[in-house]
């Protein structure tokens, strides 16, 4: 067959499937059409969403025997109007009164925005742009691609950005409420208040392990993680190797530190730097000393073992991210009888370094140790007004722990219940301030019904006796 | 001196040479066990026109022989040893601390570590400590070698770097010494006595360093040879020595005085803690002894066997009156006294204390105010004494998953209220007291004693004797400071924790030569007489979140023994919270002293 014949037998596979094609989506309409199409802009978005709401349709409703012939809905939209001007794929476009879905509407050449299964009778789009007008139509879908006729909504709808969320009301409230309280404490220290800071015994080791160090005459070695700068825990080990090296220059202790990432190799060695020329000790500073291993996490750890088993080290420093290898770093320092202080924030590393360590910081005391260094009232207020907002988080934790299991325990509560629906929805949720007349109506309805059902229970009366 | 059979010794004559008094006890063995039996003092003479501390000696020695009918100085003016049955003595021992007692510089690599250690050693031995140079002192070479060359110590001791540890920061230390060329306080051809104790491997470069005229270098064992231990005892003998043979041998007549004496004469806050240590171990308790002077406060501790001494060089009762009331700041002395008083004649009264520290009150006022400044005085004493009785530090600590949120530092004091057994004061003005209800209450404000504590006084400052007469008769010593020594005033029942006012704070049962029971109020404080030989089994039971010894809200059974005093329950709480206003502080304070009878009102202040 020559290439003539192969191209007319291809045209007549195309030629056929558009026929089947066709045939489909114009089969026989006998599902009924969901009815009271209704389309609202979605509030306090920034205008992406449009709620499309129905009435489902009669053959859902009716379907009794089990053999239900309606599969769900497909939902399709069309532009009404953009924000630029008119612009439409109907037909007549004449003027927006005209716009709309035409007649012999052909659903196979339009696809729907979306589709849900029978039972809902509501989509949220959520594919829209903020001032654009647009109009909605839904479909009830049943097998082999079947729809019933399109149920269009009455009028189209535009969808509109809102510069504030009303329903995060809450959130502006508590974010308003710890900024207020980190403001004040910052003021409060810059006054010269006394802010007081729980000793850290981890921080309060430094002097101590280097000490330590200086007696022996052994090296200091700090190891700042695994990962690269961009990480905070990185930072604020940094932070930590600042005051180790103002220590170090102090007692003249050496300082080594071995790095897997380059960018945290040259950040180490300005912060060192910085720290012995503020002792008045820059001929003390050994550049050196700060080295890149490699980035392998396992070649790196091999590396700072080989470290501690050559030089000895008195005092170990562990501050920033670890993995797998905080384990065998801390019991290699550990064997070589060094004093060794972690500080991490990685949760499944912290049983490791507690264990095998003199000191850990744990998580928040990480953090901290900025602040708790640095004694500036700028950080300290703000570490203060931190743990106050923490304090507020916790006591709103506890409060609505109880309220939801008193609601949940004693249903005809309405406080309780209101209480609870107030957390979950309101502070908690998007609905704002206000709660929502609909679920409290509900929660009334239903303790009516158990106290209702209650009433009609035969009393007790304690017993057969 | 040849070694004695304790056996054998059966009259101790012992003195103690202080900077203005002489003070001689004489220790007789009667009807099986040994006695203090007379005393006698006078004025010391090391200084011109006598320039003899032996001058002295003999003056308080010849006091006791009259008092006892014993003949104890011969015509040549020599004591007489061994004894017979009228005259003599079979040992002559003795403590110093006329021309200023023991005065030290130490040194050291790292301050909280071999350098704190050097400092303990130094105060063991009964020093006082002129200064602590360290590697991080802050600061600078040429101020450190300034500083050394001002001050004129009689011996300095260099530690630094553990056993195998560093070497160039050891060295760096003595070179700052060796230039200084620090002179001593007495003999123009005394050469300054150098002790080295510190890492085994820098001897030779030490040695090298002081290999130069001037320097008498002596090196003992490393007191820190590893950091988690400390090994004091070397360097406190070697400085003991070097007291004996160097700077005594300077001071007019003290050669002379160790001919005579049976034992070293030791330094006299050396042999207080001395016998401080050996009560403590002899009948396993932990003791707290003070001694409050007119111009420092010496504090010693013996918790679990570790010994402690502190001197608060500007905290004192005369030429240090002033000092203590600028560190406490005056309203903290007044919450003690229990009216108002004209601060203008306070600051007046303070200074005249000073510049003529032998002048006793005149009035219940003026007594009551200077015990409010001897409150204030014992407290920071006590405070700065606890600061440095610390566990080591630079040592590992062992940790479980447990410790978590309970991590601890190394440095941690030693001092422990609530494990403390005995407490003892002398001093002026604890010793001398016109009431010994007011040297109890002194000592309960200040120390805040908790659980049960006994409290004693030193009847008439005889722990230094008895410190040296430990260090040959052990025994002897722990008869005479049980029975002759120690004035009992009573024992103190204190709770610890905050007692709510009104409500109770622990009810009380005793048994024995004493029988009563009741309970004991929060900010309440009671008497019970319990004579001198009287023992009682007391047991307590706490409020919730009270701790009398046993653990918080747990009973207690426990033996107490009587006094001068008696029995005192003090349900104030611990620590000890005084209100913050004038009035209601007045008012509260009033009530304490009443409920103790303090300044009963029949009873004048004496003169002391």
């Amino acid at each position: 067959m020559g290439m003539t014949g192969m191209k007319y037998a291809v045209g007549l596979v195309l030629a056929v499937m558009v026929a089947w094609t066709t045939q489909s989506f114009a089969a026989d309409i006998t599902l009924a059409p969901p009815t009271d199409v209704t389309v609202e802009d979605v509030p306090n978005d920034v205008g992406t969403q449009m709620l499309v709401k129905w009435k489902a349709s009669l053959d859902e409703l009716n379907d009794a025997s089990g053999a239900r012939a309606l599969e769900g809905y497909a939902i399709f939209r069309i532009v009404a109007q953009t924000g630029d001007g008119l612009e439409s794929i109907g037909e007549q476009a004449a003027n927006a009164s005209e716009i709309g879905f035409p007649a012999n509407f052909e659903f196979g050449n339009i696809q729907p925005i979306g589709s849900v299964s029978y039972g809902r009778t509501e989509f949220v789009d959520e594919n829209v742009e903020a001032g654009t007008s647009y109009l909605y139509a839904v479909a009830a879908t049943g097998p082999g691609d079947t729809f019933s006729p399109l149920a269009v909504a009455g009028m189209a709808v535009t969808a509109q950005m809102e510069y504030f969320n009303e329903g995060k009301f809450w959130f502006l409230i508590i974010m308003l409420t710890i900024s207020s309280v980190i403001i004040g404490f910052v003021w409060y220290a810059k006054r010269g208040g006394e802010i007081k800071v729980r000793p850290i015994a981890g921080l309060e080791a430094v002097s101590e392990a280097v000490g330590r160090a200086t007696e022996m005459g052994k090296p200091v070695l700090f190891v700042p993680g695994i990962l690269d700068i961009n990480d905070i825990q990185t930072v604020a080990g940094i932070t930590v190797l600042a005051n180790v090296a103002k220590t170090a220059a102090q007692y003249d202790a050496q300082l080594k530190v071995p790095t897997a990432r380059s960018l945290v190799m040259t950040t180490a060695r300005e912060t060192v730097e910085a720290a012995y020329l503020g002792e008045g000790r820059p001929d003390a500073y050994n550049e050196d000393n700060i080295y890149y291993l490699t980035d392998e996490q396992f070649g790196y750890t091999a590396g700072v073992q080989g470290v501690m088993v050559r030089e000895q080290p008195a005092a170990c420093f562990y501050m920033g991210a670890f993995y797998a290898e905080s384990l065998i770093l801390a019991e290699t320092a550990n064997s070589i009888g060094a004093i060794q202080v972690a500080g991490t924030a990685m949760p499944s590393q912290l049983p490791f370094f507690v264990a095998a360590c003199d000191y850990t910081l744990i998580g928040e005391e990480f953090f901290a140790a900025s602040a708790y260094l640095s004694n500036d009232p700028e950080q300290l207020g703000s570490l203060k007004g931190q743990d106050i907002g923490k304090i507020i988080a916790a006591g709103l934790l506890v409060v609505g722990c109880t309220l939801a299991t008193l609601a949940v325990t004693i249903d005809t509560w309405r406080g309780g219940r209101i209480a609870k629906l107030y957390i979950e929805d309101n502070i908690l949720g998007d609905e704002g301030l206000v709660p929502n007349e609909d679920k409290v109506r509900v929660i009334d309805a239903d303790i009516a019904a158990e106290l209702e059902s209650l009433s009609q229970q035969p009393h007790g009366g304690g017993g057969d006796s | 001196m040849s070694q004695i059979d304790p056996e054998q010794i059966k009259v101790i004559l012992a003195t103690d040479c202080g900077s203005t008094t002489t003070k001689a006890i004489l220790i007789e063995y009667i009807d099986g066990e040994y006695r203090q039996t007379q005393r006698g003092e006078a004025p010391t003479t090391v200084e011109k026109p006598f320039a003899n501390v032996t001058a002295g000696v003999l003056n308080s020695v010849s006091e006791i022989g009259e008092l006892a009918g014993r003949r104890l100085v011969d015509d040549d003016g020599h004591i007489i040893s061994p004894a017979t049955d009228s005259e003599g003595c079979d040992i002559y021992i003795s403590t110093s601390s006329a021309g200023g007692g023991l005065q030290m510089m130490v040194a050291g690599v790292i301050a909280e570590m071999t350098a704190a250690s050097a400092k303990r050693a130094a105060l063991g031995a009964g020093s006082i400590v002129m200064d602590v140079i360290a590697a991080n002192d802050g600061r600078r070479p040429h101020d450190q070698i300034q500083r050394i060359r001002d001050l004129r110590p009689d011996m300095i001791l260099i530690s630094g770097g553990t056993d195998g540890g560093t070497t160039d920061k050891v060295v760096q230390i003595a070179e700052l010494v060796a230039p200084a060329k620090p002179q001593p306080r007495f003999g123009s051809s005394y050469e300054m006595p150098i002790i080295y104790a510190g890492n085994k491997e820098a001897r030779d470069a030490i040695s090298s360093v002081f290999n130069e005229e001037g320097f008498d270098l002596q090196i003992v064992d490393n007191l820190r040879p590893v950091l988690e231990r400390e090994n004091l005892g070397p360097a406190r003998d070697k400085i003991h020595d070097i007291f004996l043979e160097h700077v005594m041998a300077q001071a007019p007549g003290y050669e002379q005085l160790m001919d005579w004496t049976g034992a070293p004469i030791m330094p006299t806050p050396g042999a207080v803690g001395d016998i401080l240590q050996t009560v403590a171990r002899l009948q396993g308790i932990n003791v707290v002894g003070v001694d409050i002077g007119g111009a420092t406060t010496d504090v010693f501790s013996v918790f679990d066997e570790t010994f402690n001494r502190t001197v608060s060089a500007n905290l004192g009762m005369s030429y240090s009156i002033s000092n203590v009331c600028a560190e406490a700041t005056m309203p903290n002395v007044l919450r003690w006294v229990p009216f108002d008083m004209d601060e203008r004649e306070l600051r007046n009264h303070v200074k005249n204390k000073m510049i003529r520290p032998t002048t006793i009150p005149q009035t219940r006022e003026a007594l009551m105010f200077e015990q409010a400044v001897a409150r204030e005085a014992l407290r920071l004493a006590y405070k700065q004494h606890k600061e440095f009785a610390t566990t080591l530090k630079g040592v590992q600590q062992q940790r479980t998953v447990g410790d978590t949120f309970s991590q601890q530092t190394g440095g941690m004091t030693i001092v422990d209220n609530m494990k403390l057994n005995l407490l003892v004061a002398s001093g002026g003005v604890l010793s001398h007291a016109p009431r010994m209800h007011q040297t109890a209450m002194l000592l309960i404000d200040a120390f805040e004693p908790e659980g049960v504590t006994m409290l004693a006084k030193d009847s008439i400052f005889m722990m230094p004797h008895l410190g040296v007469l430990a260090s040959v008769h052990p025994k002897a010593a722990e008869q005479v400071f049980e029975r002759d020594c120690l004035v009992y005033l009573g024992t103190c029942v204190c709770a610890k924790g905050t007692p709510k006012p009104g409500k109770i704070c622990f009810k009380y049962e005793l048994s024995g030569d004493c029988t009563e029971s009741g309970e004991i109020g929060g900010g309440e404080l009671k008497l019970i007489e319990m004579g001198m030989d009287d023992r009682a089994t007391i047991t307590l039971t706490p409020a919730r979140g009270i701790d009398l010894g046993a653990g918080p809200g747990k009973k207690l059974e426990r033996e107490v023994r009587g006094g001068t005093v008696g029995l005192i329950l003090d349900g104030r709480g611990r620590p000890l919270v005084l209100p913050e206003d004038r009035a209601a502080c007045q008012k509260t304070v009033q009530g304490w002293l009443d409920s103790l009878d303090v300044y009963a009102e029949e009873k004048e202040p004496v003169a002391v």
